[in-house]
């Protein structure tokens, strides 16, 4: 017979002897070959050749299939235990080097996971609406001398314009700002409280996303008397029963306006920009409160949902020209601006957007994500230098009959186990101090193991693992074991240089973020104290309402008797400013000078009582009978109206003329970020929102007391709910103190783990230069000479680092105090007091590992050779 | 019981192999049920059914010598063991006693 033509396809010849069990493949090729010998004899060669393609086909079953783990069938599961075994025993054997491991690597992965939620918390703000792509929020740039200054109000007449005239708008609210107001119940037992609450028109429930449990979306807040109330409040209102159609009285400068509840509000989220308990109809706001319902009184927040892929600069030029057309000859500009995206990026700087909070989310992420990368490539390091330890084990495991591949295998599973344990611990970490994160955030985060949270820290986890497993897996596993039983030493050019770099890396991180803390401490300490033009110490005010409307010169008066009040007032003065005003004339003015005065109301003696300087004339007291008339400006105010010798002289205001009785020295106004603006102060005690008193310093806890039982007298129906004007100041600086606290702690963090990683490296050099060191000491060199030698590489490495830090943080530094009208001067000596910490930081972490090297007995170490 | 269960084709499969005596290999094993019973084989489901019983312990099998013939390759020689014989007769007992209980069978 042929064999040449009688031979079966050899693909699938091929095929068989891949996928079949070498034990029996020879066997059934031989079957395979006779039967299709057989056939091809008897039936021909093309159909004997496709009975023996089926008959391949159907041998492609378990059984015959052969096991892809191997020719020889290894015990994987004890292999695995002994693999475990030996890791722990490693573990146990080195405690220090695995607590250093494992402290840089969860310190690290804590930081992130942290961050992460915090990160995601502050993305998520003002999200869940289901209109956001289609948010769009009005705003107004106004110009003046002194720039564009953007704001979030509008006037409230241009709602009902925009909902006729622009088509592409398909819906708009108008609203006004969370504020805390006084509400009761009706009736006996009344029952009061502040809570946070916003006046909204009809649409407002359509336009956000802030769900009804009870009542109907399209109904609500058409009328002038109803309000919806957050589940939360009703439960706190109508404990135990239905708030639906309850009347809730709503308290404003002594009069109570009946409001009744139409609809219960889902709480809302904690991701909401605007937090409010209690929603009023706008049309109440705008029919009864707004005296002066002009284009020019800006009074309202507009925010509309346009229709899907409308051109928005189209849409905001109409709604520019709908405004100008009603206010002529205004320097005022209306423009459309993403809602979901003003939290983030809410700062506006000559009328472009610039930035906001997402500068500090950048920053934030970016060192947790560097902080994160230097602990990871320190982990590697770290377990790669503690690797060549082991390379007798490797030796011993090699000759006995190991493959690469199981050595391999066990030196990721180590690392790979090393790293989750990590993980598990800087889970646990997180979870502990979450509470602490968020005070130091002002959030309510928690961890919600979501899927994408999960995968990522896995993912990190995994990655550290194989990448700190792969240079023992990979490298070790591959040299010879006779060689390396004979104790040949490994060759370490490239190592050297990735270490040096990542020490040199991670100071320069160190010393930036230490100069970093010492410049934001500073800068903290310098707003604290500051002089602000007015006395903030003790100073403590409470809204005048109830029977302080018009009994309030009867409560001073009691006020003032209360031993330990030094002064009262009725006041108007608020830190940041209330109310901004552009309706002032005077003798010369001209089109450019459109000046926005901050605005004050103010009750007889309110200057004295605050603390601020008069420069000429005189404050609105008793003795003068003319104070009603009167006007009373800052510096900058006559400077910017370029007046001189201006007391007596007249101005007109927008609520009619007044002479200038006063001159006080410029005060901050809001946060020192800004420049003193222009301001002024009216007689007009009725008008004031507050009571205000300076208590003597240190008799405040027995002082406040007092003052409470006085108003409880005169209010018994209110709450008592005093405010410090310090408290307001320092909210003002809220998220700087934030990051102070957040970059306290990760300078710390970055110190520890540049520490771990020096630590690494002294240890892996040093113990590679062990001979060297003894036959110096043999040879006569005393310990410190060594602990010098030692020393010398990594102080040289830190140098650099510091030098490479300085010229970057200074830089870093005065960005960040460019923001500020009023900073600290960057003295040298934040620079030298942090370069030398982090060198004495690096010498002292060096000097363990040195010390104890330059004491061995040299004998020890050159008995073998 | 349940262990010395035998599935139909595996009962086959045997009988075959105990036929052949000493002559039994996977073609000789296919050609003998296709003559005998009419009744095609693939080779796949044979040579799993063999391996199964091996592991079982009712065969085992012996390498034979190479020939020139079936591109040199050795035959694999099947014989029954003891065990295999028992769990043959076992299951022929236990159908002649499935057989004997039925009354009546026309």
């Amino acid at each position: 017979m042929n064999n040449r033509q009688s031979s079966p396809s050899g693909l699938f010849l091929a095929f068989f002897r891949w996928f079949c069990d070498p034990r029996i493949v020879d066997d059934i090729e031989g079957d395979l070959l006779e039967r299709f010998e057989t056939r091809a004899s008897q039936k021909g060669q093309r159909l004997a050749n496709r009975l023996f393609i089926k008959d391949v086909l159907l041998l492609f079953r378990p059984g015959i299939i052969r096991s892809f783990k191997g020719y020889q069938k290894l015990n994987y599961y004890d292999m695995f235990l002994h693999n475990l075994t030996i890791t722990f025993r490693n573990f146990l054997k080195h405690k220090a080097s695995l607590a250093i491991n494992l402290i840089g690597l969860t310190s690290g992965l804590t930081c992130v996971l942290l961050i992460y939620l915090w990160v995601n918390d502050e993305l998520s703000v003002d999200q869940f609406h289901t209109n956001k792509d289609n948010l769009y929020h009005v705003m107004s740039n106004h110009t003046d001398a002194s720039g564009i200054f953007t704001w979030k109000g509008t006037p409230g007449l241009l709602l009902e314009e925009i909902q006729v005239q622009v088509p592409e708008v398909k819906l708009a609210t108008a609203y006004t700002d969370p504020h805390e107001y006084t509400i009761s119940t009706e009736g006996e037992n009344q029952r009061s409280m502040k809570v946070q609450g916003s006046f909204a028109s009809k649409d407002f429930l359509k336009v956000f996303t802030y769900p009804l449990l009870q009542g109907n979306k399209e109904e609500v807040l058409k009328t002038n008397s109803e309000a919806l109330i957050t589940e939360s409040l009703a439960e706190r209102m109508f404990p135990n029963e239905s708030a639906i159609g309850k009347t809730i009285q709503w308290h404003f400068r002594g009069k109570e306006t009946g409001f009744i509840v139409t609809g219960i509000l889902e709480n809302i989220p904690d991701q909401s920009s605007a937090q409010f308990e209690i929603l009023l109809p706008w049309n109440y706001y705008h029919d009864e409160l707004i005296e002066y319902k002009q284009w020019g009184n800006f009074y309202a927040r507009i925010t509309t949902v346009t229709e899907e892929g409308a051109d928005i600069a189209a849409t905001s030029k109409k709604i520019d020209t709908i405004f100008k057309a009603n206010l002529e000859g205004t320097n005022t500009e209306m423009f459309l601006t993403s809602y979901p995206d003003l939290y983030l990026r809410g700062k506006f700087q000559n009328g472009q957007k610039a930035g906001g909070r997402i500068e500090y989310v950048k920053i934030v992420s970016f060192v947790a994500i560097l902080i994160l990368l230097i602990a990871c490539i320190n982990f590697v390091n770290l377990a790669t230098a503690k690797a060549s330890q082991r390379m007798k084990e490797i030796g011993v495991k090699k000759s006995m009959g190991a493959t690469k591949s199981s050595l391999a295998w066990q030196f990721l599973t180590e690392s790979i186990m090393l790293s989750i344990f990590g993980l598990l611990i800087s889970g646990l970490l997180a979870w502990l101090l979450l509470p602490e994160f968020n005070l130091i955030t002002g959030k309510q985060l928690s961890m919600n193991l979501s899927w994408p949270f999960i995968r990522l820290s896995l993912i990190i986890v995994l990655l550290v693992g194989l990448l700190a497993g792969s240079y023992p897996a990979i490298y070790l596993s591959n040299l010879k074991a006779l060689s390396i039983l004979k104790g040949v030493k490994l060759a370490n050019a490239s190592g050297g240089l990735g270490r040096k770099f990542l020490v040199v890396f991670q100071f320069t991180l160190s010393t930036i973020l230490i100069v970093s803390v010492l410049v934001i401490f500073r800068q903290m300490e310098f707003i604290k104290t500051k002089n602000l033009g007015y006395n903030r110490d003790n100073l403590v005010y409470f809204e005048r309402e109830g029977t302080l409307t018009d009994q309030s010169e009867a409560f001073v008066g009691e006020l003032k008797n209360i031993v330990g009040v030094e002064n009262a007032a009725m006041s108007g003065f608020m830190v940041g400013g209330m109310n901004s005003t552009g309706g002032v004339d005077w003798d010369g003015k001209t089109e450019k000078d459109q000046i926005q005065f901050w605005e004050y109301n103010s009750g007889t003696d309110q200057l004295g009582l605050l603390g601020l300087e008069l420069l000429e004339g005189h404050d609105f007291t008793e003795e003068f009978a003319n104070n009603k008339e009167g006007v009373i400006f800052n510096e900058t105010a006559i400077k910017a109206m370029g007046m001189e010798d201006p007391i007596g002289k007249t101005i007109q205001h927008y609520t009619g003329p007044r002479q200038i009785v006063g001159i006080v020295k410029d005060f901050t106004i809001g946060s020192i970020h800004d420049q003193v603006e222009p301001a002024m102060f009216l007689y007009n005690p009725e008008a004031t929102h507050f009571i205000m008193a300076r208590i003597k310093a240190g008799t405040v806890a027995t002082t406040m007391p007092k003052i409470e039982a006085l108003y409880e007298r005169f209010n018994p129906e209110f709450p008592f709910k005093p405010i410090f004007v310090d408290q307001d100041y320092q909210a003002l600086y809220a998220s700087e103190q934030r990051i102070a606290e957040l970059s306290k702690y990760f300078a710390i963090l970055a110190i520890i783990i540049s520490c771990l990683g020096l630590f690494g490296l002294t240890a892996y050099t040093t113990e590679r230069r062990l001979k060297e060191i003894s036959i110096r000491k043999v040879l006569g060199s005393g310990t410190w000479n060594i602990v010098a030698l030692l020393t010398r590489q990594f102080s040289l490495l830190v140098c650099i680092a510091i030098i490479i830090a300085l010229p970057v943080s200074y830089w870093a530094a005065s960005q960040w105090l460019n923001d500020y009208a009023y900073k600290i001067d960057l003295n040298w000596w934040f620079f030298g007091l942090a370069g030398l910490l982090t060198l004495v930081i690096a010498w002292f972490t060096v000097a363990s590992q040195t010390l104890k090297t330059a004491r061995l007995n040299p004998a020890t170490n050159l008995r073998n050779e | 019981m349940g262990k010395h269960h035998l599935g139909e084709f595996e009962e086959i499969v045997m009988l075959t192999v105990a036929i052949l005596h000493g002559e039994a290999y996977g073609v000789s094993i296919i050609e003998e049920i296709e003559t005998r019973l009419d009744r095609s084989v693939s080779m796949g489901a044979l040579q799993t059914v063999l391996k199964r019983l091996e592991d079982k312990g009712y065969l085992t099998s012996e390498l034979g010598e190479a020939t020139s013939v079936r591109g040199g390759k050795r035959k694999r020689f099947f014989v029954i063991t003891n065990l295999g014989k028992e769990t043959l007769k076992a299951a022929k007992e236990q159908r002649m006693g499935l057989w004997n209980a039925i009354p009546d069978f026309a």
